[in-house]
């Protein structure tokens, strides 16, 4: 029964997104047709933005509580009910809780402290949520078809300086966090806000560092685009056609920069705050730079927090995992009959794999956040820049050596293979018994005499 | 030389170093806390859950050892100490005889009791041979710190505390002070020993074979 109900729920998951990504493109397709050639990407800013990201972000709140009820054993939040016939009796999964929580968020006294400064204060949490929420405009969703005899790209915007956009705004987001944690006017928020600054800046440079090997693998920092770096990840370094199936080995990019995405993977985590970089937060000590926030002034931190979550692994997918496309078959995928003839099908089902990947990531980021315990202060700044600035440069380094050699990046390929088939031994290889003993076993005991 | 050899050397050398050279390489411990981790929510996801409220009995998979209170409530164990009773005979009033053994017994002093006597010109017959009983019997449970020692002083099986029910929450203090009526409740209890009972060939009570139970002032 339970898993019944579990695979009904995973099936609506595929059904809504592969829904949604076909509600975008005929839309996209029907503004193209009735008002001017690009209106779509104010369908996608409605669509992709305001709907995919925002009610997943909604849905991220009571997944997180629940993923982590599940990952400690725990049955995680199911009092909320609603009092209707044939429901009260049912938790429902915990989505009334939802509901509870956007009331509660919104009648609740939002609360100004007296000394606080009353504009930076109001600032705070736009600033924090605005830039973070901006960035997804750059990120494609799904492939560029014609619907209704128009193209239709699945992208908000397509700037050339896209990865540049990306630090850009990624930058921006420090500003809303320490305005918040020295605007309330208190000691423990503005702990909260100096941390949030020590920490995002010098992990911002990790950021950076660790996409330009990327960058310099795909002559590009545009995203979507023929051009693009999700485009030229379609293509294989080493493949063969089976009977028109084809399969091989994609560059994708965690095959040819495993570093990068690493090193942009922790920095990225670094930069939305959550545990194990969660030093602004500490809710055990300072509660962090919002504490003084209530009402929906708090809520817009805490769902600022999960859009970024959502983005940076619409990022992560966009620029290591090859987007929406396969690992293999693409092009017998593409070029199917069906797909001929229904052209949205083919954008929805793709635009589907895409937000799957997403999930997975969001997946990997709660379970990071579920596993590990805190770093220290001295220990997220040893690793910040003694660990990963310096592998950043290195990679750098690796990287334009190798393409210099080889510009169809199959050294790269092969370097990155080797990388990951190295984790993977050590991962195998390290002795299980090492990992189970107790601290301090071996230790002798002090002697009295 | 095994690995483990030379970690324990090194160990002697430098106590300082509690870990490993695996565990220092940092990552695969990482990639191993999250496969912990994943383990546990895909065994809770995906197996169902045995609500039996005795955990350790649980037979499924799911690791969850929650028991949701206010709709499954664990069985108490046999002995458990729950809310006071004072036991009725077969006629409704208490066994209780006034005697304040439980009251002396109590180490909080919760029990409030004063005796009324009988009249001699009760016709209950059962009443007629006890010569007290409580007209006002009081636990205070909010004093009590349910020791039991009351019920282990009580000479007359009178007060018991196996109702399995817990305090109840009230709104006012007052109402935590249970009275007589609201203590009177449960099975009717007698004993073959009980003053009040009858030989089956006898119209007189059972003491009344026994000197030392006549009543005071009652002819003999």
């Amino acid at each position: 029964m339970r898993r019944l109900t579990i695979t009904v729920a995973f099936l609506t998951i595929f059904a809504s997104l592969f829904g949604g990504m076909a509600a975008a493109y005929a839309l996209g397709g029907y503004l193209e047709s009735v008002w001017y050639t690009g209106a779509s990407a104010l369908s996608n800013l409605v669509i992709l933005m305001l709907v995919f990201v925002m009610v997943i972000a909604t849905l991220l709140t009571l997944a997180e509580r629940k993923w982590s009820a599940l990952m400690q054993n725990r049955v995680g939040p199911n009092r909320a009910r609603i009092h209707l016939p044939g429901l009260s009796s049912r938790s429902l999964a915990g989505i009334p809780h939802i509901i509870a929580d956007v009331v509660k968020m919104l009648t609740k006294e939002s609360f100004t402290p007296k000394a606080a400064n009353r504009f930076f204060y109001a600032l705070a949490p736009i600033l924090s949520f605005a830039p973070i929420f901006a960035l997804f405009a750059i990120v494609p969703a799904g492939p560029t078809l014609p619907v209704f005899g128009h193209e239709v790209a699945m992208v908000v915007a397509n700037p050339s300086f896209g990865l540049l956009y990306l630090f850009a705004l990624a930058s921006l987001a420090v500003f809303g966090t320490v305005l918040a944690g020295w605007a309330s006017n208190n000691k423990f928020s503005l702990l909260g806000g100096i941390r949030a600054c020590a920490q995002m800046i010098s992990y911002e440079i990790a950021l950076g560092l660790s996409l330009v090997g990327l960058m310099m693998a795909f002559a590009s920092i545009q995203l979507a685009g023929d051009s693009g770096m999700m485009e030229q990840q379609a293509q294989y370094l080493w493949g063969i056609q089976l009977d028109g199936f084809d399969v091989g080995i994609p560059a994708w990019g965690i095959l040819i920069q495993p570093v990068g995405f690493l090193l942009f993977f922790a920095a990225a985590f670094a930069e939305t705050r959550r545990t194990p970089f969660d030093m602004t937060e500490c809710e055990s000590e300072i509660i962090g730079y919002f504490v003084e926030y209530s009402g929906m002034r708090f809520g817009m931190f805490m769902v600022a927090e999960f859009v970024e979550m959502i983005v940076f692994s619409a990022i992560l997918t966009t620029l290591f995992l090859g987007g929406y496309h396969l690992p293999f078959g693409g092009q017998w995928f593409a070029n199917l009959a069906f797909f001929k003839d229904y052209p949205w099908v083919y954008g929805a089902t793709m635009g589907m794999v895409f937000w799957l990947k997403v999930l997975v990531l969001i997946y990997i980021q709660m379970n990071i956040r579920w596993t590990y315990v805190r770093f220290r202060y001295d220990q997220i700044q040893k690793l910040g820049w003694k660990i990963l600035i310096p592998l950043g440069i290195l990679n750098i380094f690796v990287t334009g050596a190798l393409l210099l050699m080889d510009t169809s990046m199959r050294s790269l390929g092969l370097l990155g293979i080797l990388e990951i088939l190295l984790i993977l031994i050590l991962i195998s290889s390290s002795p299980k018994s090492s990992l189970h003993k107790p601290i301090g076993q071996n230790e002798a005991l002090p002697s009295h005499h | 030389m095994s690995h483990s050899e030379s970690h324990s050397e090194s160990h002697s050398e430098n106590p300082k170093s509690a870990y490993d050279f695996w565990e220092r390489l940092y990552v695969p411990a990482l990639i191993k806390g999250m496969a912990i981790t994943t383990r546990h929510f895909l065994r809770n996801l995906w197996s169902e859950r045995d609500d039996n409220t005795e955990v350790l009995e649980r037979k499924t998979q799911s690791l969850m050892a929650t028991v949701e209170y206010p709709e499954q409530r664990v069985p108490y164990p046999t002995g458990y100490r729950g809310k006071h009773r004072l036991v009725p005979r077969e006629d409704g009033k208490p066994r209780c005889v006034a005697c304040y053994m439980c009251a002396t017994a109590c180490p909080s002093q919760c029990i409030y009791i004063e005796a009324g006597e009988y009249a001699p010109s009760d016709t209950n017959t059962a009443s007629r041979v006890i010569e007290k009983y409580p007209t006002v019997f009081m636990v205070d449970v909010l004093r009590c710190i349910v020791c039991g020692l009351c019920v282990e002083a009580c000479p007359k099986d009178a007060l018991r505390m196996d109702t399995s029910v817990h305090t109840s929450p009230e709104l006012e203090r007052k109402a935590f002070l249970y009275a007589k009526e609201r203590l009177l409740a449960g099975e009717p209890t007698q004993h073959p020993n009980d003053p009040w009972r009858h030989r089956k060939s006898s119209d007189e009570p059972l003491h009344a074979h026994k000197e030392a139970h006549t009543r005071i002032g009652e002819d003999p």
